[in-house]
């Protein structure tokens, strides 16, 4: 039986790694995913374009303007002379919001009054709208704070410290204590490539030695069908945890994410995890008769994998009934797992349970498909 | 004059008779009515229900050491949040154990001599909020959370010992477009966007690749059609059954997801047949470029579909990315279709915005299709 099965794997590795296009295809595309695709996915703002329509022109509503100027997370502040001249830019995403300052504004604060400013911003980007708004909430904030009598200009010079205050919320970051978006998305696109790769590797193979009528002579070889399902299984888990070894060297060493967890539990993760997704790959080929078809099953699996597992969005957002489908969702577990292993250090205890449930879904994708060949052998 | 016309007719003879081959071969296929029905309706089910960035409940762990009434009142106003599910932990090591078991999103600590220290004179009351940054939107969240109800709550304890509330700067945040600034309403447009994308590119990514693994593109090249027919029989059919699921998703959006139409269905028809020309292209410049399907899915995966979902704006918004992948960005089809489908459904038909996107897509898709030509003919010979 081994000698079967390790004749099997032979074949299908060569079948795999003979084209030197097809050994680099496996290697540099998902590496160049990986650096484009980690500065591409951030929900920080940046380099935010407010319109400023001051029609207060006192000294609140400069100093205003200097605090955004100043700010990191706004470059360009250009100013129209009302709403309607500033409609276009946020029209055409030239800037993402319109900030009013009204004609009483510094006349208000002078007199000790409260006053208000007006935030137009473009609902059709309503996440980075929102972040926005509370940036500028932020700095709007710290505006009335000093209004006391003094002029802007003299309290920049020199404000007395303020009373201490004898209450205090004192926030901490665990785990990534900057925020940095990078920290995160590292980690959940290490399960995102692995997860593409593996499922597609399997699903076309087995379409593929289909349409070409090949499939037909290894079913009448003397190899068993749990014999060919494992053939088409290992091939992508060696592929998957040589990818898997890149992916940690790049992320830890180029990128600087921490790697807090135990290696030999990374291994562990990459392998029951490719080996669900190659199982899920396998099933839908055994359903498929062309390539086309192999394609568009994988597809239809491995966009809401992808959407279920709170890789851009997270898991608590979605309704109850949705949750639930996470859990049969191979990717969610791999991401629980990911994080806890790069950022959090969670203990081996609370991650055996997404790696029994990995396995559970390997071992029940690929007895589907071994009872489906199997019919089809007979 | 009698002469063109019948070269004309004939030309037009020739390319019916490959677009009707292809159509149906299309249509007798009972994966494509999956594709341009049922598969577009469940991942805009599932894009409408499963993505949202509009944060509901999170689970944190509250530890309270102090019994007085200070700290009660702070912890009630927690419970009675609408933000949070609080779980009350026994000790700190409990619950920051479950703050790295991902069981809870934040650990907040009511340390004992709260209530002492807040109303002694030199002293100060601290809250330790630990927060689990390792996913930063979700712990923005928490933060202005946190914060809101802190405020609230040293206000309401203000208030009772008479203090006058400060006069400050307030912001009036109005949103155009997205009055209540539901991410849903982004989301949808930017999912169809997906969705086209995967109809239009990957699909005909295989389509040539196809005729060439089994070796039935010889026998197309032995026909008299040009490569021009060929290139129109080919996609023409793929551009119908596009439009037709994009009908689907319209419909979907709009009657499930209550989605505003406020510009024009024709708008909309057209923007989506515009991008169809760069979308199409594409898979047609992988589908002679690669010569098996299996490569051809793969870079039509890549170049299609993941910059569809990653650098179109869908979900990250292009303005903070860094320069040079903006720059990339601008060779993306799905960029264009993005803003524009967000723009025909939330603001109206904004011909200034979608002419100029419209263009764009048509330059990109020329370039495809250009060079899908020039790679075609050098296969024949």
């Amino acid at each position: 039986m081994l000698q079967r099965l390790s004749a099997i794997v032979r074949k299908e590795l060569i079948t795999m790694l003979r084209d030197p296009r097809a050994r680099l295809s496996l290697i540099i595309p998902p590496i160049i995913q990986l650096f484009v695709f980690s500065s591409a996915a951030t929900m920080e703002v940046k380099n935010i374009a407010v319109a400023v329509v001051d029609l207060d022109r006192g000294p609140y509503a400069l100093d205003v303007q200097q605090r955004l100027g100043g700010s990191r997370s706004f470059t360009r502040l250009p100013r129209y002379a009302s709403v309607a001249a500033a409609r276009g830019a946020l029209e055409r995403e030239q800037v993402i919001g319109i900030l009013v300052l009204p004609s009483a504004f510094s006349a208000d604060l002078s007199a000790g009054r409260p006053a208000s400013a007006q935030l137009l911003l473009d609902g059709r980007r309503s996440n980075a709208a929102q972040i926005t708004a509370q940036y500028v909430s932020t700095i709007m904030a710290a505006e009335g704070a000093p209004l006391s009598g003094a002029p802007p200009q003299a309290r920049t010079g020199g404000a007395g410290p303020a009373p201490p205050p004898n209450a205090e919320l004192v926030i901490d970051n665990w785990f990534n204590p900057n925020l940095e978006y990078q920290w995160f998305m590292m980690p959940n696109l290490v399960g995102m490539l692995s997860l593409a790769v593996a499922l597609m590797i399997t699903a076309l193979s087995v379409a593929r030695e289909r349409e070409l009528g090949t499939f037909d002579q290894t079913l009448v070889s003397p190899a068993t069908p749990i014999e060919i399902a494992l053939g088409k299984l290992l091939p992508p888990l060696l592929v998957a945890s040589v990818q898997a070894t890149l992916y940690l060297l790049i992320v830890t060493l180029l990128y600087g994410v921490p790697f807090r967890g135990n290696l030999l539990v990374f291994y562990a993760a990459i392998l029951t995890f490719a080996a669900a997704c190659a199982g899920v790959g396998l099933f839908i080929s055994s359903l498929v008769h062309t390539q086309q078809q192999a394609f568009l099953g994988a597809f239809a699996v491995l966009l809401p994998f992808a959407l279920l597992s709170g890789f851009a969005t997270p898991v608590e957002n979605m309704p109850w009934w949705l949750q639930f489908v996470t859990t049969i969702n191979p990717l969610a577990h791999m991401l629980r797992l990911m994080q806890g292993l790069f950022l959090k250090g969670a203990s081996v205890a609370s991650m055996a349970q997404d790696l029994v449930k990995l396995l559970e879904i390997a071992l029940c994708t690929t007895a589907a498909a071994v009872l489906l060949f199997r019919r089809k052998a007979a | 004059m009698s002469d063109t016309l019948t070269r004309l007719r004939l030309w037009w003879q020739q390319l019916a008779a490959i677009m009707i081959k292809e159509g149906k071969q299309v249509v007798r296929d009972p994966s494509s009515w999956i594709i341009a029905v049922v598969l577009p309706l469940t991942f805009l089910f599932l894009f409408g229900f499963g993505i949202s960035l509009d944060t509901t409940v999170v689970k944190i762990a509250m530890v309270r050491e102090d019994g007085g009434r200070d700290a009660l009142a702070f912890a009630a106003a927690l419970t009675n949040s609408r933000w949070f599910l609080v779980v009350a932990a026994s000790d700190r090591l409990s619950a920051e154990r479950a703050l790295q078991d991902q069981s809870v999103k934040a650990v907040i600590i009511i340390p004992a001599e709260f209530g002492r220290r807040l109303n002694a004179q030199n002293t100060t009351a601290r809250v330790q909020v630990l927060v689990d940054g390792a996913e930063p939107n979700t712990a923005n969240y928490v933060h202005g959370y946190v914060q809101a109800i802190w405020n609230g709550f040293l206000a309401a304890r203000g208030r009772e010992q008479g203090a006058a509330p400060a006069a400050a700067v307030s912001v009036e945040v109005r949103y155009w477009y997205n009055a209540n600034a539901v991410s849903r309403w982004f989301l949808i447009p930017g999912s169809m966007t997906v969705i086209m994308t995967l109809l239009g590119t990957l699909l005909t990514s295989l389509v040539i690749a196809r005729e060439y693994e089994r070796g039935t593109l010889e026998a197309l090249y032995a026909t008299p059609l040009t490569r021009g027919q060929i290139l129109i029989g080919k996609t023409l059919p793929y551009f119908l059954l596009a439009m037709v699921s994009m009908l689907v998703c319209v419909l979907t959006a709009l009657l499930l997801f209550k989605l505003p139409l406020r510009g024009s269905f024709l708008a909309l028809g057209l923007v989506s047949a515009v991008f169809l020309v760069p979308a199409l292209g594409q898979g047609l410049l992988i589908s002679v470029t690669m010569r098996t399907q299996m490569a051809a899915a793969q870079l039509g995966l890549m170049t299609g579909y993941m910059p569809a979902m990653m650098l179109s704006g869908f979900l990250f918004d292009i303005h903070s990315m860094p320069r040079w992948l903006q720059a990339i960005t601008l060779a993306i089809p799905a960029r264009y279709m993005n803003v524009s489908l967000q723009t025909v459904f939330l603001a109206g038909d904004l011909w200034s915005v979608l002419i100029p996107n419209m263009l764009f897509m048509l330059a990109v898709g020329a370039l495809f299709f250009g060079l899908t030509w020039r790679r075609l003919h050098k296969r024949v010979d």
